[in-house]
């Protein structure tokens, strides 16, 4: 959908000057020292695809705010190519593309959420929803009624005649976000929308965006400093410091394999419940970990290396036949069904085990294991039984981030 | 050698006698070309509009009955400002009234009402010009500077030799001497717009002429106000200077009473400015206040 290609932001006198430094791979400090021109970004590469949260973050004055603007070249970039990907026109170089074009483009295919929501406030919440609307051309009676439509799918229908400053911060937020959807631009671009914002509010900001995100598909390039916003929304995170993207990946990627020390100190404080899978951190079925102590029935008997007490039974086909522990057969249930079976309160059996797909998330891995003493059963989608999680697992998962399979 | 010593001793105790700038004689020689080369372009070209503006509100001013004067004064206070100050705008005009001067008090208001005219269609698009560019305001500023602290007498003489005697050059002068304050807050206002609001406009497609009309414009409007405010007490205070070529009303009652020591006239005519002045100061701030762009100070 939109693609940037080595995408540079000097500030300073003579920009152009310092790009044989940073072709040396100078860093933004010595190009600082040595010249006085500030790197904002530096060479910043990435691909957002139709329909996905992309997720750019980092620390304050890593460079966010001005990658982001150079996107719709509210900062005009030193260096590099925006393309956009129009089906109506093909590719597009947003950083080469004359003023009417670019009037076009920004008003057609990128919007943007703003972190102090830059509410014109001399205009009514409904004016301010229709404000692109009415940039586009459209008549007042077609402006009307999407404005209103958008006002009501972020919850403030009847709040139209309103004026901004009558507004709460997460309130006016909203409409920062019904004015950028009403475009219906098939690009947000939104700079820490909800930093702002009480956590409280955020997070139900972060539960709405998720929501109108999932009823309209649009495309939205997300700038945050905050991780577990980043983990929450983002199908994908691209981590910058110091201007330049260090790494990229989906959530789980960056959490559990960190590339820089810069990407570890950030994840360190990340609440990785949400966001590992139980694949992560699930011991491995395998004979490394777990020992063969028999056979019954056609099934083969395992058991954890160093723990007798608990018997897995496996068939031919690599199913998970039964469960014994300490002689006695262990019923396996799925995560929901015993959730909701004991009604939110968790009493823990020791004749009842839960299980699992490789993707659910450690977060509901724990609930799980909230109403069983046994270890979680981890299945793949055919139901192959891929691993257990147990105490060691889970701790260690929530401490290092990791399972004990990545340990070597 | 001997006598060149006694005269530096002399022109270094006073260097000015070394040299004699002839300004006045520059000055002379500038305003007779001046006077010279535009009289015919002034009076055919800049007279006309200013003076068939005056006698255009004049005419509506004197023609309608003073009771319906008031009450139009009511309802323009009264939406501009509040009930409050309409009620006192009809107070303070009914006094004037009473005190004998209302034909003088239309006349002044006349005038002030001309002038603010001009200041406005002329001064706040040069304000909007300052705005967009540095350089033109580098250009303009000097200009407003001597504009405004040219004394206002100075200028009346080259104006009665470029208009003759009347209404028009006390005009011309008013307006030169009360326009500065539109040009400089029209200009302050638009620069003065928070950078968030201008970007969020670029950002949604905006043309620089929708920003400036959407956006700028609209949340400058409370200064632009002030600068509206300041010019008409500006106007105002001109009055009684303009009386002295001939433009009458108020001022002229001033002007005559001081000349003939007439007391009681000189003080019901000031009174009169006084009251005018209040009057037209609560209104336009109302106008400031009621303006929709000054919710921007209420919101960060
Ligand atoms: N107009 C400018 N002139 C000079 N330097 C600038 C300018 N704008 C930004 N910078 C510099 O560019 C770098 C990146 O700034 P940027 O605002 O993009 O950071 P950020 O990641 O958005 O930070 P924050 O989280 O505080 O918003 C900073 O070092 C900043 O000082
Ligand atoms: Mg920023």
């Amino acid at each position: 959908m939109i693609r940037a290609e080595g995408v540079t932001k000097v500030f300073g006198p003579n920009p152009e000057s310092v790009k044989s430094l940073l072709e040396q791979g100078k860093s933004k400090d010595e190009i600082q020292s040595e010249t006085g021109h500030v790197v904002g970004v530096n060479n910043a590469s990435f691909e957002v695809g139709a329909g996905e949260v992309f997720c750019i973050m980092g620390l304050s004055g890593s460079g966010k705010s001005t990658l982001i603007r150079c996107i719709n070249r509210l900062i005009e970039p030193t260096f590099g190519k925006i393309i956009l990907n129009d089906p109506e026109h093909g590719e597009m170089d947003i950083a080469t593309m004359d003023g009417p074009t670019l009037r076009r483009v920004r008003s057609q295919h990128l919007s943007m959420v703003f972190q102090h929501f830059a509410l014109f406030p001399h205009k009514t919440v409904l004016a301010n929803v229709v404000y692109g609307l009415e940039v586009q051309g459209r008549d007042k009676a077609e402006r009307e009624e999407l404005g209103k439509k958008y006002l009501e799918m972020v919850g403030l229908g009847g709040w139209e005649n309103h004026y901004p400053d009558e507004l709460s911060g997460g309130m006016q937020q909203r409409v920062g976000l019904a004015r950028a959807v009403a475009t219906e631009a098939n690009i947000l671009l939104m700079d820490e929308p909800f930093s702002a914002l009480d956590p409280l509010i955020k997070v139900q900001m972060q539960d709405e965006l998720i929501r109108i995100q999932q009823e309209l598909g649009r495309t939205i390039l997300f700038i945050t400093h905050d991780l577990d916003e980043a983990m929450r929304i983002g199908d994908h995170i691209a981590i910058m410091d110091a201007g330049k993207i260090v790494q990229v990946g989906n959530p789980e990627e960056i959490l559990v394999n960190p590339k820089t020390e810069y990407v570890a100190k950030f994840v360190e404080h990340a609440d990785p419940t949400g966001v590992i899978t139980a694949e992560t951190v699930a011991l491995p079925f395998s004979d490394r970990y777990f020992n063969r102590v028999g056979e019954e029935a056609g099934n083969q008997i395992w058991n954890r290396t160093g723990y007798t007490d608990v018997e897995f039974h496996v068939d031919t086909n690599g199913h998970l036949a039964k469960m014994r522990c300490e002689g006695n057969d262990v019923a396996l249930h799925e995560l929901e069904e015993k959730i909701t079976e004991s009604g939110g309160a968790p009493e823990r059996h020791t004749d009842a085990a839960v299980h699992c797909t490789t993707d659910t998330i450690l977060k509901r891995v724990l609930r799980g294991r909230a109403y069983s003493e046994l270890p979680v059963i981890v299945q793949d989608a055919e139901g192959r039984l891929k691993g257990i999680i147990d105490e060691p697992e889970l701790i260690h998962g929530i401490l290092e981030k990791h399972g004990y399979a990545q340990d070597d | 050698m001997n006598d060149l010593i006694p005269m530096l001793s002399g022109s270094l105790g006073n260097p000015f006698e070394l040299i004699d700038l002839p300004v006045d004689d520059w000055v002379t020689w500038f305003v007779d070309w001046l006077v010279n080369t535009f009289r015919d372009f002034f009076r055919s070209w800049v007279s006309p509009p200013v003076k068939t503006v005056m006698e255009g509100v004049q005419w509506l001013l004197t023609s309608t009955p003073p009771l319906a004067v008031l009450a139009g004064l009511f309802v323009l206070a009264w939406r501009a400002a509040s009930w409050k100050v309409g009620v006192f705008a009809v107070v303070a005009f009914a006094f004037i009234g009473f005190m004998g001067v209302w034909d003088e008090l239309m006349t002044t208001l006349s005038l002030v009402i001309t002038s603010v005219l001009f200041c406005l269609v002329i001064g706040v698009p040069i304000g909007i010009l300052c705005s967009r560019k540095d350089m033109t305001y580098t250009l303009v500023r000097p200009i407003l500077d001597i504009m405004q602290t040219t004394p206002p007498f100075v200028y009346l003489v080259p104006a009665v030799m470029l208009f003759s005697i009347g209404n028009v050059p006390g005009l011309i002068a008013t307006i030169i001497f009360a326009m500065p304050p539109t040009i400089r807050l029209t200009n302050l206002g638009i620069r003065q717009v928070p950078g968030q609001y201008t970007e969020a406009a670029t950002a949604f497609g905006s043309t620089p002429r929708q920003i400036l009309w959407k956006v700028q414009v609209p949340l400058a409007m409370p200064t632009i106000m002030a600068g509206l405010n300041q010019t008409i007490m500006l106007a105002l205070s001109m009055v009684v200077i303009a009386a002295i070529i001939g433009a009458g009303g108020l001022g002229l009652l001033v002007f005559q009473g001081l000349n003939r020591l007439d007391i009681g006239q000189a003080f019901v005519g000031g009174l009169g400015i006084v009251l005018l002045a209040m009057v037209l100061d609560r209104i336009t701030q109302g106008l400031g206040e009621k303006a929709p762009g000054s919710r921007a100070s209420s919101d960060d």
